[in-house]
Formats: structure tokens, sequence, C-alpha cells
């Protein structure tokens, strides 16, 4: 009952990390690849104040870490958002493979071997099921706050940003504090996903938030339907529970891992040729 | 540690060390100038290159002429593959950068996949053993690898400039570089360009990692760490300039060797990845020396 539980709060964080970007991407237009940094910010943060102040409330420490995010995608956004396209994606590859260098380099991160021993805030039998709801609620609220910021006011200001900067500048608008904002609610809201994730799996390391991530998320949102409120989730469920389906061969892991990496590689490249406005997207939207 | 003999040690070893990057560098350089493309899925063509040399060499016992001919083999028809039922298809349907990102990003992961479950994770030289004959020039220890680095490095530019400057397909990239439309006007075909900037490239691969695999360990995710070096030599040589991008690539590799008078190795990294956020930002059309004027 354990993996299965596990793979569902997988898709439950995932989630988060995929509908934030989103948000980021889709609908803000601001080509990042950066995002699992603020995931990886939000879980060392986390992991840090829970492995070292115990007596700290885990909520605490989670919105510590959302809030250390927001921080963090500020830093960026102020330094690099005033290139776009090509250069903001490589750009901000730049920053998170430097960051993630950095925490390989400092010890008390915990080094390349990553945080272990994260205390976990709930033990026995129904931690599973418990950690399942949480991550499942925060989700859902996060998929909504993301629905309700695009559908007001608010996200009509941002699409018009999106497609026509100059024209939304012209009429006395601030893109630029607008694009900041975006970034800072889509990365806090990674870091929180981060921190749910520390405290499941009580261990995190650099390599968990390399440029593979970046890219597993990316397609999750491409997937599924970029500037869509549920494509997002679709390309989580799709996308962690696919590669699954061969658990059941009993595979060494030597095998079972890159086989697992095929099978999402594949339905990735398949899905890009096949449906490339994303599942839920609309077609004639370009990526 | 300042002593003079130390520093043209480092200076040297920069430069050699340097060699496979710079053919690495040209070939993502060359490809973007060409294509207008970030070909992540050079990283793929990298491991495909390794990994068919060393299976050549150490699985079919091979000897390394054949060895390196089965990796060009191998690695251009991949290039070529990924280019005609790949790129083209995407290009066609008038993709945005985006798609292109993944879809060079996810294929060569890919073929990582496919690379570890055939291979495995452990590490692999082309060779048993990777020491190379030294001999003292000067006080400076020169070995041959690092004679045939610079060596095939130098002719691999050559060769370029040459191919470039005075072959007609050549000159046909540099027109389809410059305005892929109006070269078509001219009956240049824009997509024969962008296969043969495909296959080019290929070949720098093959021998940057041929360098590569003879002189230290690789593991099937390497090439994705490869490839970064490349797109940051290009970002600081600027966009379009394939040999500033080399001479970057030089510059990065004596900053990386001359760090560890100051630094532990274990930052080198974080140096390179500082560069590469800071190119962006501050010389996101690569930095332009000011020419120098001898008279009017």
């Amino acid at each position: 009952m354990d993996y299965p539980i596990t793979i569902a709060i997988s898709i439950a964080i995932y989630t988060i990390l995929a509908a934030s970007y989103n948000l980021v991407l889709g609908y803000g237009g601001l080509s990042t690849v950066a995002h699992p940094i603020f995931f990886a910010v939000g879980a060392y943060t986390a992991g840090l104040m829970a492995v070292d102040f115990p007596e700290i409330p885990a909520f605490v420490n989670v919105i510590a870490g959302m809030g250390t995010a927001v921080v963090v995608s500020v830093l960026l956004a102020g330094s690099s958002l005033r290139v776009s396209g090509d250069y903001l994606l490589i750009a901000s590859l730049g920053f998170q493979l430097g960051l993630l260098q950095l925490i390989k380099n400092l010890e008390f991160t915990g080094g390349p071997g990553g945080l272990s021993a994260i205390p976990s805030t709930l033990v026995g039998p129904m931690r599973g099921p418990a950690f399942l709801a949480i991550c499942g609620a925060a989700a859902v609220a996060c998929v909504f706050v993301v629905r309700a910021i695009v559908n007001g006011p608010y996200g009509r200001a941002i699409s018009a940003m999106r497609d026509e900067e100059l024209a939304f500048t012209a009429l006395g608008r601030n893109a630029m504090s607008m694009k900041i904002a975006i970034f800072a609610i889509g990365c806090g809201m990674a870091g929180g996903a981060g921190g749910l994730y520390a405290y499941y799996f009580q261990y995190v390391s650099p390599d968990q938030f390399d440029v593979l991530a970046s890219a597993a998320i990316l397609t999750m949102v491409v997937l599924g339907g970029m500037g869509t409120v549920y494509g997002p989730v679709v390309g989580a469920v799709l996308l962690l529970a696919i590669p699954q389906a061969i658990t059941f061969l009993q595979l060494p892991p030597s095998i079972m891992a890159p086989m697992q990496g095929i099978i999402f590689t594949l339905l990735v490249l398949a899905f890009l040729f096949l449906r490339p406005a994303g599942i839920l997207g609309t077609k004639g939207r370009p990526i | 540690m300042f002593e003079p003999i130390i520093l043209a040690q480092i200076l040297w070893t920069g430069i050699a060390t340097a060699a496979p990057f710079v053919l690495l560098t040209v070939g993502f350089a060359l490809t973007l100038k060409v294509t207008g493309l970030w070909n992540f899925a050079q990283s793929g063509q990298m491991a495909i290159a390794f990994y068919t040399m060393f299976y050549a060499l150490n699985g079919l016992g091979l000897p390394l002429f054949a060895a390196v001919a089965l990796g060009v083999v191998f690695t251009a028809g991949a290039a070529y593959l990924i280019e005609v039922c790949g790129l083209q298809v995407l290009r066609d349907r008038q993709s945005g950068n985006l798609t292109f990102f993944i879809f060079t990003l996810i294929l060569s992961e890919f073929i990582i996949y496919v690379i570890t479950l055939v291979f495995g994770t452990e590490p692999e030289t082309l060779y048993r053993s990777i020491l190379s004959p030294i001999d003292i020039v000067g006080g400076i220890a020169i070995s041959d690898w690092d004679k045939t680095g610079i060596g095939m490095t130098a002719i691999g530019l050559i060769a370029l400039y040459v191919f470039m400057r005075y072959s007609k397909e050549g000159q046909f990239l540099t027109a389809v570089a410059d305005n892929a439309r109006l070269a078509e006007l001219y009956g240049i075909s824009a997509r024969r360009a962008y296969r043969v900037v495909a296959i080019v490239a290929a070949l720098f691969i093959v021998a940057a990692m041929y360098l590569i695999g003879s002189h230290g360990w690789i593991v099937p995710n390497s090439p994705l760490e490869l490839v970064l070096s490349a797109v940051i030599g290009t970002l600081l040589g600027g966009i379009g300039r394939v040999f500033a991008a080399a001479w970057a690539s030089i510059f990065l590799a004596l900053i990386q060797s001359f760090s560890i008078l100051f630094i532990g190795s274990r930052w080198q990294n974080l140096l390179l990845y500082g560069f590469l956020f800071a190119t962006i930002i501050l010389f996101p059309r690569g930095v332009r020396m000011p020419r120098f004027r001898w008279a009017r």
C-alpha cells in the first residue's frame, strides 16, 4: 500500500510544481527552466529547519521554505528578466545549476550526498494517508489559486502583458513588476511543494533538482496544455503514473530506472509530435 | 606557488584540457549559427559517439581507426535522423522555441536512458589505461594526449575555416545563417544546409569524445554537463561567431585551471555556471573585443 501512496503523493507534489510553473511560463510567458531550484530551496529550507530546530512546527518550516523561495526568485527575476526568450531560458539554467553547485559544496546542506534524517512530524500506519491528504489538499488549493489569479482582472492583465508587452507598457502598466510578482508567486508555490517533499521523503539531494527535473516539469506543463488551468494536472498524473505500469514486472533497479525513463521520454516525444498543443491545449497556439 | 614554471605548467595544461571543449563548442556554435537552434540533442550524440567507440574498442576488439569510423557513422547517422525526422518536422509546423528545447533535451535523455540500460552507470574509459607518456620540455610536462588534443583541435579548426571560406557548401551555410529565406531565393536549400551542419557538428563531437574518453571516464549522464560547457563558450564568444566561441572555450578552461591557485577544485563548476549567468545577463551578445586600428 505504501508504494501507491508514495506515487500519489509524488503526483500531488508535482501537480503543485506543474501548476505553479504553468503560471510563470504558460500565463506569464516567462521562459525559465529554473523552477526545480525553487523546489530545492523550499525543500532544503524546510529540511534544515526541521533538523536544526525540531521544536518549530512543520507548517512554519514549510512556509519558511515558501518565503525563502520567493526571496530567491525575486533576486533571480530582478537580475535576469531584462532578457527574454532563449536568453532567459539559458540564464535561468545557469542560475539553477550554479545554485545547485553551491548546495553541493556547502557542508551544512549535506553536500553532494544530500540532507538526510529529516524528522517526520507524522508517524505510524496513517502517515502515508495523512501526507496524501495534506499534499492533495495543497495541490487542489494551488490549482484553484492559479485559476483565481488567471480568471480575474489581474489574469487578463497578465495575458495582455504576455501577448503584447509594448502595448501593455504604453497603457501605463508596469510589466516588470507584474513579471516579478508572477514569478514570485509561482516560485513560492514551488518552495512550498519542496517543503512537503522534504517532510514526506525525509531526504533531499542536489541531483533531484537538476536539469532533468526541469525537463520533467516543463513536459508536464506542455503535454497537459500550457496556459490551461487543468492541463498541468493531467500532465503530472500521466507522466508520473504511466511509467509505474512496469513496476509489476519486478525488474532489478538497474533495469527498472532506465526503463521508466525510456517510457517517460517516449511518451513526451510521442505527444510532442502527435498533440503539440497539449492534451487540454487549444490548437493553433504555438509553444 | 606562483613560480613561473608552475604558472607555465598550468597554462599548458589549461590549453590542452580545453581542446575537446573547443571542438564541442565549435560544433554547438556552428549549429546555432546556421539553424538558430540551441541543439541540446548534441548531448545525446556525444553519448552515442563515446559508447560506440567504447564498444568497438573494448567489446568488439576493433582497431582505433575502425572504432572511430564506426563512431562517425553512428553519430552522423543519428544527427541526420534527428534533423530529418525531428527538427525539420517541427520547423515545418512552425513550432516555438520551447518545443525545440523540449524535443532536443528529451531526445538526449531518451538516448542516455537507452545507453544506461545497455551499458549501465559505471564510469568507462576508451582505453583500459588512460595514462599517457610524458615528455619534459623546458621543465613543463607535456603528455602525448596533450599533443594529440591540441593537434586534432588545430586541424579541426583549420579544416572548418577552409570549408566555410572556400567550399561552396560552406559558403551556403554562411548564406543560410545570414538569412535563410533570402538564401532560398538564390537557390540555396536551407534544408540541405541544416543537414550538412548536423553532420559537420557530428564530426567535431566524435573527435571531442575520443579525446575526452581517452583522458578520463564518462558515465551516460556526462554529456549533459559537456553540452552546458559548449553553451557557455558559445554565449561568451557571441552567437554567430564560431571561432570566437572556440577562443572563449580556451579562456574558460584557463580560468578554471588558474582558479586552483585561489580556490578548491570543487568550486570550479560553480565558477563555470557563474560565468554562464553573468555572461548572458551582462553580455547577451557575447564579449566583443574592441577592434584595433593601426592607422587611418
